[in-house]
């Protein structure tokens, strides 16, 4: 699970992330939206402990991230939206460098990096170099590396961006089973569709803050009270617009 | 055209401005202050011993003229390949390697106007600093044959001239290569053929042993043998014509100097329409060819290394990324290729040093050698270190993210780094020092010294370099092993031969004082001991400090700005 307590990050004068507060219980998928510049990333970047938020708390799984970022990272998979990674090692010793790092068990590496690379239609490609690869194999491929050491949570920036549809349809399912098992996930997307699809519960940052929180049906129940709107004919993208444009 | 060629190198013109201190607001001003006094004691060094050469063959009655004009001819053909070479390196990354190409030819402009663009931005990359740096030789030139304003000015001509000619005709041969052979690999091939190239002259050089010019019986014999050899000096190549043209200016004869400056100037119009024309013909179609990665030359392989598996998982999978992607770099192996033959070329100096014709007592001379020996040894160690070391934290690149969301500590990660560059490193410094030491015949004192100093001295240098380089990092950049050209660079190199010279400055007494005994047989004061222990204790306490400090400082910096902890 994921508790995020007053979390905030200033960047000089600007405010990225104000006040959020947060929690995710174990077996959720949290979809976080907002327009461009809202602070998904910083936000996504501050609960993987990638950046040092200004004040406020993230924890992992009940870890503190601030005070201890080796073991709460230990129980994340992380999926950032950019896949730069090491162009001269195979997708097979990507995928043992990150099991190495997370202290994997080494007998069940093999196996399990296979399986991996098969459910991302990698396995052909298991003993070519990286830097040979496409965007969306790339893309793939760090998927396959966070899910490899099991993680208790999930953190993704993006999770569909360069994949091809039936590789959209295949990362959408394995969430979904993931959070079935009692993976936290916690993801940040601007393809309202895949929210909608995918997601238990969605929230709307906006200039830093959290706008609105709640399952898809919540949401559009929020947007009736506010626009006299009929709920059921409200789709998320209205939703979205309604919620973070402002008032005329 | 011109205004398209302005606006493909108006990123370029902006960058440089928003990097400035005039835009920053005087923000790195120091930096850049730095920068610029390290430049000037270089020039005004080249400029000084210039002086001293020409003045020197001055002197020499009837030869003294033709020496100097020989030595000119001989600079200028040597700026000319060096001029090619680094222009072919660049027309290569610049052309047809770059990250923005895509974004570029994306855009509407004929592919021409885009080479020359590039062309342009590739000719002053590669020959700013070699003019700049060469421009003493000449000034001093002008300075002994007490030439006027417009030698200097046919100076300047001539080398830019030189610059664009030698531009074109390594922009002609990529354009040519690359249709042929994929860009990546043209790059990696011609460092290695160049590298190559250079170390066997050096070698053949070395081997005729100008040492022997400084005796006598050699020296006038030499002299003939070396006006009588020529440079090329055919009347169609581009350093004929700058040579001609300064000869001439020097002499005062300015229609001659025009001429020849005519003729360069017509060479280079020449080029550049010849390269403009090729590049509507080819440019796109090499620039397509290097979209497309090489086929690798070995299948792929499954394999672990054979210790690391002793090693605990986090450990394990730093180290084997790090061997991996090391020696999975082309680019590499010509920098690891260039350090042995330079190693063979170091100790081969020591093996021909005419030690039995010092005035010195041979034994003596052979020990203080060693203890000099130290110093050189340990300035090459900050070469390599400098070479490879300090921008091993940048080598991450863009891939930083993984360190940075791996369950790893930053100071884990650094000092994995460090003790994986600690053991080449050590081994090559102490194949130079105990390999030089044999040859000079030392005593067992030296070197016992020899070795411990470099048990010591090669931790602080190495952890000045990791240090430094997680403290000045460049995860952004193309070429990451250029960063030590960078302020961090620069510090690193700076405080690296602060380190070596304190060091050995400590010891020199002691070890002049423990030699005169020896030699002399004169016993030792309990002052003389007091002071050697003193010494010695500083010089280890120091290589202590720097084995710890700098690691700690990188560790500092690099967390604060990956982490954007504020300080």
């Amino acid at each position: 699970m994921i508790e995020i307590r007053d979390l905030t990050k200033k960047y000089g004068k600007i405010t990225a992330v104000n006040q959020l507060t947060l929690s995710i219980p174990a077996g959720e998928i949290f979809g976080f939206i907002g327009p461009n510049g809202a602070g998904k990333t910083t936000t996504i970047s501050m609960v993987a402990g990638l950046l040092a938020p200004s004040s406020g708390s993230v924890s992992i799984c009940g870890v503190d991230m601030l005070k201890f970022p080796k073991q709460a990272k230990q129980k994340i998979g992380y999926i950032p939206d950019r896949p730069y990674i090491y162009e001269k090692l195979t997708a097979m010793e990507f995928l043992k460098f990150t099991a190495d790092l997370f202290s994997m068990e080494k007998r069940d590496f093999e196996q399990k990096a296979e399986s991996k690379l098969k459910q991302f239609s990698l396995l052909d490609w298991a003993d070519e170099l990286i830097e040979s690869f496409s965007h969306g194999m790339k893309q793939r491929l760090i998927m396959a590396a966070a899910l490899i050491h099991e993680p208790e949570v999930i953190v993704v920036d993006e999770p569909m961006v360069g994949l091809d549809p039936s590789a959209i349809k295949m990362v959408k399912q394995m969430l979904i089973d993931l959070a079935a098992s009692g993976t936290t996930i916690f993801m940040s997307t601007h393809t309202l569709q895949i929210a909608e699809d995918v997601c238990n519960r969605i929230g709307v940052i906006h200039k830093g803050r959290l706008i609105a929180s709640g399952t898809v049906k919540e949401l559009k129940s929020q947007a009736e009270l506010k626009q006299q709107a009929d709920a059921e004919n409200i789709d998320l993208e209205q939703l979205f617009m309604l919620l973070t444009e402002p008032a005329v | 055209m011109i205004h398209d060629i302005l606006t493909l190198l108006n990123p370029r013109f902006r960058s440089i401005y928003n990097q400035s201190p005039v835009f920053s607001r005087g923000g790195g001003t120091y930096k850049y202050l730095f920068i610029v006094i390290l430049g000037v004691i270089f020039w005004a060094g080249s400029l000084y011993l210039s002086l001293r050469v020409l003045r020197y063959f001055s002197q020499i009655e009837e030869l003294g003229d033709i020496l100097a004009w020989k030595l000119l001819s001989m600079i200028i053909v040597t700026i000319f390949s060096l001029l090619v070479f680094s222009n072919i390196l660049n027309a290569l990354s610049k052309l047809y390697l770059a990250k923005d190409l895509k974004l570029v030819h994306s855009m509407p402009v004929e592919g021409y106007r885009i080479f020359f663009a590039r062309f342009m931005e590739s000719t002053f990359d590669s020959s700013w600093m070699v003019i700049l740096y060469t421009l003493p030789v000449f000034v001093a030139y002008g300075w002994v044959y007490k030439a006027g304003i417009f030698f200097h000015m046919t100076t300047f001509l001539s080398l830019i001239l030189l610059a664009v000619g030698a531009a074109g005709v390594a922009s002609m041969l990529v354009m040519a290569a690359v249709v042929v052979v994929p860009a990546s690999r043209i790059r990696t091939l011609f460092l290695f053929l160049g590298l190559s190239l250079f170390i066997l002259l050096y070698i053949a050089f070395r081997i005729l042993r100008p040492e022997r010019l400084v005796d006598p019986e050699v020296f006038s014999a030499t002299l003939f043998y070396f006006k009588s050899m020529s440079t090329p000096s055919s009347p169609f190549l581009p350093t004929t014509w700058c040579y001609d043209a300064l000869i001439s200016a020097l002499k005062g004869e300015n229609l001659v100097t025009s001429f020849h400056l005519a003729l360069a100037f017509s060479f280079v119009l020449i080029t550049v329409y010849v390269i403009l024309l090729m590049a509507d013909l080819i440019y796109f179609n090499g620039v397509s060819r290097a979209q497309t990665s090489a086929a690798r030359l070995f299948g792929a392989v499954r394999f672990n290394f054979p210790l690391t598996w002793r090693l605990s998982g986090p450990v394990r999978a730093l180290v084997e990324k790090e061997l991996k992607t090391f020696f999975r770099d082309q680019t590499q192996w010509s920098q690891l290729f260039l350090i042995g033959a330079l190693i063979c070329i170091y100790i081969y100096n020591f093996k021909v040093l005419p030690l039995e014709r010092s005035p010195i007592q041979t034994i003596y001379l052979q020990n203080i050698l060693s203890f000099l020996n130290m110093g050189l040894a340990f300035f090459v160690l900050i070469a390599v270190t400098g070479r490879f070391a300090f921008p091993a934290i940048s080598m991450e690149g863009e891939a930083i993210w993984l360190i940075r969301s791996g369950p790893i500590e930053l100071k884990f990660f650094i000092w994995i780094k460090y003790l994986i560059y600690l053991i080449p490193l050590m081994v090559l410094t102490l194949i130079l020092i105990v390999g030089t030491n044999i040859l000079l015949k030392v005593v067992p004192f030296m070197m016992g010294l020899s070795c411990i100093n470099t048990l010591f001295i090669v931790p602080g240098v190495l952890s000045l370099g990791i240090g430094l380089g997680a403290a000045f990092p460049s995860f952004k950049s193309e070429n990451p092993a250029q960063t030590v050209t960078s302020y961090g660079g620069l510090l690193f190199m700076i405080l690296s031969a602060i380190f070596i010279g304190a060091v050995i400055l400590l010891q020199a007494g002691p070890v002049y004082m423990i030699l005169s005994s020896q030699f002399k047989s004169r016993p030792l004061t309990l002052f003389d001991m007091t002071w050697i222990a003193c010494s010695f204790t500083g010089a280890l306490l120091i290589c202590l400090l720097i084995t710890v400090l700098p690691m700690k400082f990188g560790e500092k910096r690099l967390k604060e700005s990956l982490f954007d902890i504020k300080r």
